[in-house]
């Protein structure tokens, strides 16, 4: 999953939508992230390329609305309601997850196994 | 007609007179005169056409600039090997010629002179100086003028190449690691050391581009600019191989495209500058600054010149003897096994023993300073005796050796002669064995960390007791920090510090309190002891706490290091057991004195104390494990400067600390937001936030 820059990045996506859930004061989604174009990617335990700056999750409180979503530990944010998460820094992640106003996110998020599955989808059925 | 010595390219047509005549030359050679050193010499000239030819091959096919000059590098190498190989062929030729003619006209005396014995002789760690000007070489942007140098080593016939360095201007010395052994130097050997080097400028790939666009280029480019391309254009100085006829099959140099060396400097050493040490010598710069391989060499070259002469590392002669030792009972005279070495005979007792590495039962020193003679014959055994004559302190001592017969009496006598011989030619080699090294195979180059700090290094975990988790981690690093003091190795920035610690500590609290690094630097440098890992905890988890939230406030001038008995005016102590003594910080102390005066108020600023704390604490240090130490402290504390009387107060207010070791363990919720927030901004980490 690592860049080439000046090329667009693809990758196979899942679409996952989360509900925030509403604990006292805050808006809850349950789960964290870690990376961020300004920290260290070497650190990242989740990510095939070390040198991959993206936003990645790290943990996820169990019966969250994350997990209840499907989202799993070791995604690749792509996406959060439209703006782009390859390219941001940590706190910009996180605020972008964390806004007030939106009760919702919907994710674009990534792994290695839905390429796997995407390929062995391919192998399958070979063209004709 | 056809004279032989002259170089004819002219095509010997098969069958023809010409080549029979060549034919019958060698054949006839071969009868009368000892081809085996020819034939020797013809295989290496062979062996290098080979590789020169490989080399040329490799050249032209390579397509990255590294390769290329590396490649160029050894074509560079197997040429100068080929000319030395063709001269030392020609003049052993010649000499055979001469010998033939000598012996021919008058019958030559048996060989008098005598030969001393050969050597080793090693250059290593060569390092060749380099003047940039400063504007130049502080310059961040433009282009980076490279060139690529390598050293070409030269001592009789032998000729080895050094790595190849690319140099440029943020190089302020050539280095070459290698060490080059030559086995067989005669001691009036003349080392040649030639420096090659070649311009590697990436935008222009000078030895593809055709002359007639190189030319356009260059007139249409600026006129710097071209006149650097139709220098990197030109073939160099070296010019084709001219001999004189050693062969009449003479091989062309093959002129290659691709990078060419130049020589740019070049120097002779000989039997003088032969030390066990480190010397500097001048080199002889060629080229100027026009020239696209220009380096600004600051004209001279140090390295380490050794020689281990042959007579030094191996056994002259050895055999039986009786030794006797004059003053001593006249009648007993020892049988031994003598062997000649170096600058002693050594006597085993058995010839095994010099096998078995046993010591040997005495030495006799044969050296510079050693007087042998024969004796007269004694008229009683008919065999002449061998007098060795010392001076230990004042006296005279000698030695007499009895051989078992004329002959090895008078072998022994040629061997002294010879070893004396030897010892007079190759002077200064032989006051003492000088170390060679020999190349170690190739370790692979340690990984370095990223960031070399011990701060990123360190690696901590979020989690609530962060004082035993630093703890470890200081213990650990302190331990290898003195494990590898204990090895000899420090850094020159570790003796800025202590040195800074013992002046004035007002410059230097900047320095040492600023930047977090630092302080974490000075933590793992204090002296390290199990026992004293606790307080380190305790202070280096406060220290590290207090010292985001004053980092340009803070440290008190006047308070110096403390909470280690030792202090910091023990600098004269410490270059002696580094391990051991090694200062804190003064920002480490700083706040720990706040701190301490302050209690644990949450949050907040932390001012520090300005005033000097009264010399009345001047308490005897209470810790009884390092009471010798603790003595010499309050000693020097005594007798140096006022500012010391600070110091040892806060020694005792440091003393204290263990005691009350106990509230430092649980920080308060300020300092954990504190931790917080540090542990936020640490670079190192990798954030994670719960969304």
């Amino acid at each position: 999953m690592s860049f080439v820059p000046g090329q667009p990045v693809t990758a196979v996506v899942q679409r996952i939508e989360i509900q925030k859930l509403q604990q006292g004061d805050n808006l809850i989604l349950g789960f964290s992230i870690g990376g961020g174009i300004d920290q260290d990617p070497g650190q990242n335990p989740f990510s095939e390329d070390k040198t991959d700056k993206g936003i990645y999750v790290t943990r996820i409180t169990p019966g969250g609305p994350a997990d209840v979503a499907g989202l799993m530990m070791g995604d690749k944010i792509m996406q959060v309601n439209g703006w782009d998460m390859t390219m941001v820094t940590h706190d910009r992640a996180r605020k972008r997850l964390t806004k007030k106003n939106e009760g919702v996110v919907r994710l674009l998020v990534t792994r290695k196994s839905l390429e796997e599955v995407v390929k062995q989808s391919m192998n399958k059925y070979p063209r004709q | 007609m056809f004279c032989r010595n002259q170089t004819a390219r002219a095509t010997v047509a098969r069958g023809s007179a010409l080549e029979m005549e060549i034919r019958r030359g060698k054949f006839r050679k071969s009868v009368f005169l000892d081809t085996s050193q020819d034939s020797d010499i013809q295989k290496k000239i062979d062996h290098e056409i080979r590789m020169r030819d490989g080399a040329c091959k490799l050249l032209a096919a390579c397509s990255q600039r590294e390769q290329a000059l590396e490649a160029a590098k050894s074509l560079q190498t197997c040429s100068t090997r080929i000319m030395a190989y063709m001269s030392e062929l020609q003049r052993m030729k010649e000499a055979q010629v001469m010998q033939k003619v000598t012996r021919r006209s008058s019958d030559a005396g048996p060989m008098d002179d005598r030969l001393p014995c050969k050597g080793k002789v090693a250059i290593s760690d060569l390092r060749i100086p380099l003047m940039w000007k400063d504007t130049e070489y502080f310059k961040n942007k433009g282009e980076l003028h490279r060139c690529a140098v390598f050293c070409l080593l030269q001592l009789g016939g032998e000729i080895f190449d050094t790595d190849m360095v690319i140099v440029d201007r943020t190089l302020t010395d050539i280095c070459f690691d290698n060490t080059i052994v030559f086995k067989e130097a005669s001691p009036g050997f003349e080392l040649r050391v030639e420096l090659y080097s070649c311009c590697s400028e990436d935008d222009y790939s000078a030895g593809s581009t055709p002359r007639k666009l190189a030319s356009k280029l260059s007139s249409s480019l600026g006129r710097s600019a071209g006149k650097k391309l139709r220098a990197a254009m030109e073939p160099g100085p070296c010019s084709p191989i001219s001999n004189g006829g050693a062969s009449p099959l003479l091989l062309p140099v093959p002129s290659v495209a691709g990078p060419k060396y130049h020589l740019l400097a070049y120097t002779t050493l000989s039997l003088s500058n032969v030390q066990d040490s480190f010397r500097t010598h001048d080199l002889t710069i060629s080229g100027n600054e026009e020239c696209s391989y220009w380096l600004p060499l600051y004209g001279s070259m140090c390295c380490r010149l050794a020689a281990q002469p042959h007579c030094m590392t191996q056994q002259m002669i050895s055999g039986r003897l009786k030794v006797k030792q004059c003053g001593g009972d006249p009648q007993s005279s020892t049988k031994v096994y003598a062997v000649l070495k170096g600058t002693s005979l050594f006597c085993y007792h058995q010839q095994e023993d010099v096998e078995a590495n046993i010591e040997p039962a005495f030495t006799i020193a044969v050296n510079k300073e050693t007087r042998i003679r024969a004796s007269e014959k004694d008229p009683h055994s008919n065999v002449q005796n061998i007098c060795i004559s010392n001076q230990y302190g004042g006296e005279e001592v000698t030695h007499t050796l009895t051989t078992e017969s004329r002959e090895d009496t008078h072998r022994w006598m040629e061997a002294f002669w010879q070893h004396f011989y030897d010892m007079s030619q190759w002077k200064q080699c032989c006051d003492d064995l000088m170390k060679i090294e020999l190349p170690s195979p190739r370790k692979p180059a340690p990984a370095t960390p990223k960031q070399g700090s011990l701060y990123h290094e360190m690696v901590i975990e979020s989690s609530d007791d962060l004082s035993s988790t630093v703890s470890d981690i200081l213990a650990r690093r302190m331990q290898e920090l003195e494990l590898r003091s204990q090895l000899g190795t420090s850094s020159t920035w570790m003796s800025v510090f202590e040195e800074n610690s013992a002046c004035c500590p007002h410059p230097c609290t900047s320095h040492l309190s600023g930047p977090r690094p630092c302080t974490l630097h000075q933590l793992s440098r204090s002296p390290v002891s199990p026992h004293r890992c606790p307080q380190l905890a305790l202070l280096s988890s406060d220290a590290s706490l207090t010292s985001d939230s004053d980092s340009h406030r803070s440290t008190s001038p006047c308070s110096h290091h403390h909470g280690w008995p030792e202090p910091s005016s023990n600098f004269s102590l410490l270059s002696s057991s580094p391990s051991h003594l090694r200062p804190r910080t003064l920002s480490l102390d700083a706040k720990l004195s706040t701190l301490r005066g302050r209690g644990y108020g949450g949050g907040g600023t932390f001012h520090c104390s300005c005033q000097p704390p009264p010399s009345s604490l001047l308490a005897p240090l209470p810790i009884s494990s390092r009471s010798p130490r603790s003595q010499r402290s309050t000693q020097t504390t005594l007798s140096c400067s006022s500012s010391t009387s600070s110091n040892s107060s806060s020694n005792s207010e440091g003393s204290h600390s263990p005691a009350e070791g106990a509230p430092f363990s649980r920080p308060s919720m300020a300092r954990r937001s504190l931790r917080n927030l540090r542990a936020r901004l640490d670079p190192r980490n990798w954030l994670q936030s719960q969304v």
